[in-house]
């Protein structure tokens, strides 16, 4: 006899359809999972005769013959269990025919007393499930709320028993599907209540604090450089508690990527509500920063979607590694090539990059002196350079913060908190994204340079100004245009339609990148 | 890197006279490009590491001496030493730099335009050393008596106690040359060898008009040379309109390098306008912005 359950599989973030078939028949008893199974589903076969033994109900010792069809494709993943023991109780008629039907997915992993456990990747699964046509998802308890975000009708169920109990009601009878916690799954996104990081922790940096601002802002990438020891990441580490809450659909975005890493902190609220902040430490490889691996598995800048991606001591990181940032960077997303398949995962983040100013670290302090030869500042500015300096918009260069400023006893100039920065952000954030409503970008960081005129007209002064540094400064044609891109975020948050000279100045002033190599000698020059 | 080399033995004719007379006179000089001992000469001597202050004021002396037909003498180190040659060069001047190692190479390498042009345009490179000596630490004290010993006075810019700047000024001293000393800012610990020169004797030195009349017979060392000098320099930019908001600003820099949240804190501005105003007083060369996001002025 023959029995089917459905349920569902991924390649990257992509599902396919997979039909589980059950044949029991006579002869010797044997056993045997076709369909290019991988280790885990081919070891079902231990936990079934467990969970079902447990569940009340039995295996005949017959020749039983499970597909996983279609059967070319490779499936990972002990999500199907839940399927397969559907398929035998329907094959050896402990169950009615098809309670499970076609248009049912059911996902879930059952331990050896027929409990339903938690899987991975609920969310991508279920997302798929939606777009392939199922009408309602079967998943464990656990991942319900996860699995609900899809907006599809979910079961949620703890075990067998109760999975086969559920199902085989009578449509009348049936439980409502799972609703999802209490209210819509817009809410949320906010930063937690007793959020310990706050903009106003870090003493002093004025000028640093607004360069962040203006980043958080546009959604420009900032690069920040001093001393050791100058709050550099603590920095960092407040960017996502200024950028906008989470829409839903970024929330399941980041879900998505998150669960198939395996690392979703979804297990307590089902959808990753924070904005990702990804720090990989400097020793990272590229497969580590794009992805990749057996499976093409996610890295971090995808694990960074929506997110932040922090490069602390930039200068340390692998030239490849770095090289390897430029796809995502440029493209917002990035396609892991591996052997047989190739994935392509979205990778829209924020990217903040620190670093010493030299290597020994004191260029630029204003009581210490740098020992380093110009040979090796000269290698260097060279380590730095390149492509990725490139796609960075905004230079904070901080310096280290006198006593009194630690000490709180300096005249603190209103410090601003995260809350009250947020705000402008926020502020800046709706006027950008009312101007570009109907475009495929949302912040003025991402204006491409043919819509540059469109947006960014300066006026007289300010074009002026403008023509004078480029001339000064000879900066390229693309730096001017990082300018324009950022004189108008500073007029959004000013809540300025028009982009006026005092932008543009300090527009200039955040990314005179080459303002980190200035000689002192050009004092020495004649006027 | 050895042509064009020759060796001037002491004695004959064009050893400068100034350098036979000095207690342990080198024997013989390697010498690159030309070496002309009837050209009164000064040493101008500095931190390897000089604040922009020191730059800007070794910079002008050096071109100011230049311009009147001094020729201005250094070791072409880093820092000090290279910006008197370099300024020296802009002036139109000649300029001789002593090496601390033998003429088949130029240490610090990033010197070695530097030292092309000084032979390009009539000064010249000086070592004592056979042209394969390499750079060792134990040339260079005894280079800098070849320095002060080529010339009739030696400035020192900016040096700390221990420096190599301080001991050119004790061997010149020693050798009965003028010894000047350009006062620095009490604060800066590059000012602690000129302060300690001028508490010891050294003249005060702040243009390069002061070196003619306080060392004797140069100004008819060069009357007598009678040779026309070199164009002066470009006579200082007529002034230019500074808005109170720039004046403000330059007056707080003063000779100092200031960060940003310094000069903030002395103008007392808020932020937004005092950026605006650097990046104009930036792009009209009054200021330049440095590492580390501190500003110093350029006039």
């Amino acid at each position: 006899m023959i029995a089917r359950a459905h349920s569902l599989a991924l390649r990257g973030l992509e599902g396919y359809c997979v039909a589980v078939e059950a044949y029991v028949a006579n002869g010797l008893p044997a056993y045997a999972v076709v369909g290019l199974p991988d280790a885990a589903v081919r070891e079902s076969k231990e936990r079934l005769m467990g969970a079902l033994r447990n569940s009340g109900f039995f295996l005949a010792p017959k020749r039983i013959t499970v597909n996983l069809s279609p059967a070319r494709a490779r499936k990972e993943g002990t999500h199907f269990d839940l399927a397969i023991a559907f398929a035998l109780l329907e094959a050896t008629g402990q169950i009615p025919k098809s309670i499970a039907g076609a248009r049912l997915c059911l996902l879930g992993e059952l331990a050896l007393d027929g409990t339903v456990v938690k899987i991975e990747s609920t969310l991508s699964l279920a997302l798929e499930a939606k777009r392939l046509g199922f009408t309602a998802l079967a998943v464990p308890a656990a991942n319900a709320e996860e699995a609900a975000a899809a907006g599809l009708p979910v079961h949620p169920v703890n075990s067998l028993r109760e999975a086969v109990a559920l199902l085989g009601a009578p449509d009348g009878e049936k439980p409502r599907p799972y609703a999802g916690p209490g209210g819509d799954g817009a809410a949320g996104g906010e930063p937690e209540a007793g959020d310990a990081e706050d903009l106003s922790d870090i003493k002093g940096q004025a000028f640093a604090k607004r360069a962040m601002t203006v980043a958080a802002a546009g959604a420009h990438n900032i690069l920040l450089i001093g001393p050791p020891g100058t709050g550099k990441s603590l920095l960092a580490r407040r960017l996502p508690g200024l950028l906008p809450p989470l829409k839903t659909q970024e929330m399941i975005e980041i879900t998505r990527v998150h669960s198939l890493s395996g690392r979703s902190g979804a297990a307590r609220s089902g959808l990753v509500r924070q904005r990702p902040f990804r720090a990989p430490h400097h020793s990272a490889s590229a497969v580590a920063l794009v992805g990749g691996g057996p499976w093409a598995k996610p890295g971090e800048v995808a694990l960074a979607h929506h997110g932040v991606l922090f490069l602390d001591e930039l200068a340390e990181f692998s030239r490849q590694a770095l090289e390897a940032l430029r796809e995502p960077l440029e493209e917002g997303r990035i396609t892991v090539a591996r052997a047989r398949e190739a994935v392509e995962y979205q990778a829209r983040f924020m990217l903040v990059a620190a670093t010493n100013s030299c290597p020994c670290g004191f260029r630029g302090h204003p009581r210490r002196e740098c020992l380093c030869t110009p040979l090796m500042l000269g290698r260097y500015a060279q380590r730095l350079s390149g492509p990725l300096l490139d796609r960075i918009d905004i230079l904070a260069e901080m310096n280290p913060i006198a006593f009194d400023e630690w000490s709180g006893k300096a005249r603190e100039t209103a410090a601003p908190s995260s809350a009250t920065t947020r705000q402008a952000v926020l502020g800046a954030r709706k006027i950008q994204e009312e101007r570009f409503r109907g475009m495929d970008f949302a912040v003025n960081a991402r204006i491409p340079a043919r819509e540059l005129r469109r947006f960014c007209r300066l006026d007289g002064d300010g074009l002026k100004l403008l023509e004078a540094a480029s001339r000064r400064w000879s900066v390229s044609a693309r730096t001017l245009d990082r300018t324009l891109r950022l004189s108008r975020t500073i007029a959004d948050l000013g809540q300025s339609p028009e982009i006026r000279s005092e932008h543009v100045a300090e527009a200039l002033d955040l990314n005179r990148l080459e303002r980190l190599w200035a000689d002192p000698a050009a004092l020495a020059a004649p006027l | 890197m050895t042509d064009g080399l020759c060796v001037l033995r002491r004695g004959e004719p064009g050893f400068p006279r100034l350098l036979e007379e000095i207690p342990d006179a080198p024997g013989a000089l390697y010498i690159r490009g030309r070496l002309d001992p009837e050209i009164p000469a000064v040493a101008i001597v500095g931190s390897r590491r000089p604040s922009p202050y020191g730059i800007r004021t070794a910079a002008a002396l050096a071109r100011g001496m230049a311009a009147k037909g001094i020729a201005v003498v250094s070791g072409l180190a880093r820092g000090i030493d290279g910006m008197a040659h370099q300024a020296a060069l802009d002036a139109g001047g000649a300029t001789w730099a002593v090496l601390g190692c033998g003429l088949g190479q130029v240490y610090p390498p990033e010197h070695r335009d530097l030292a092309e042009r000084i032979v390009a345009s009539g000064g010249c490179l000086i070592s004592e050393l056979p042209p394969d000596a390499a750079p060792l630490a134990a040339h260079f004290p005894r280079r800098n008596r070849i320095i002060s010993g080529l010339s009739m006075g030696c400035v020192v810019v900016e040096g700390r106690l221990k420096s190599g700047s301080l001991i050119t000024a004790k061997l010149a001293a020693e050798q009965g040359r003028e010894v000047f000393a350009v006062p620095g800012p009490a604060s800066s610990p590059l000012s602690q060898a000129p302060h300690w020169l001028l508490e010891n004797g050294a003249s005060l030195l702040t243009s390069a008009e002061e070196v003619l009349w306080k060392i004797p017979g140069l100004e008819d060392k060069l009357a007598a040379r009678s040779r026309p000098a070199a164009a002066a320099p470009t006579a200082l930019p007529a002034a230019r309109r500074v808005s109170q908001g720039w004046s403000k600003i330059l007056e707080s820099l003063g000779s100092e390098t200031l960060t940003l949240d310094e000069l903030r804190e002395a103008v007392d501005s808020d932020a937004q306008p005092l950026i605006q105003h650097l990046v104009d007083m930036e792009l009209s060369d009054l200021i330049i912005a440095l590492p580390g996001r501190r500003y110093a002025r350029k006039t």
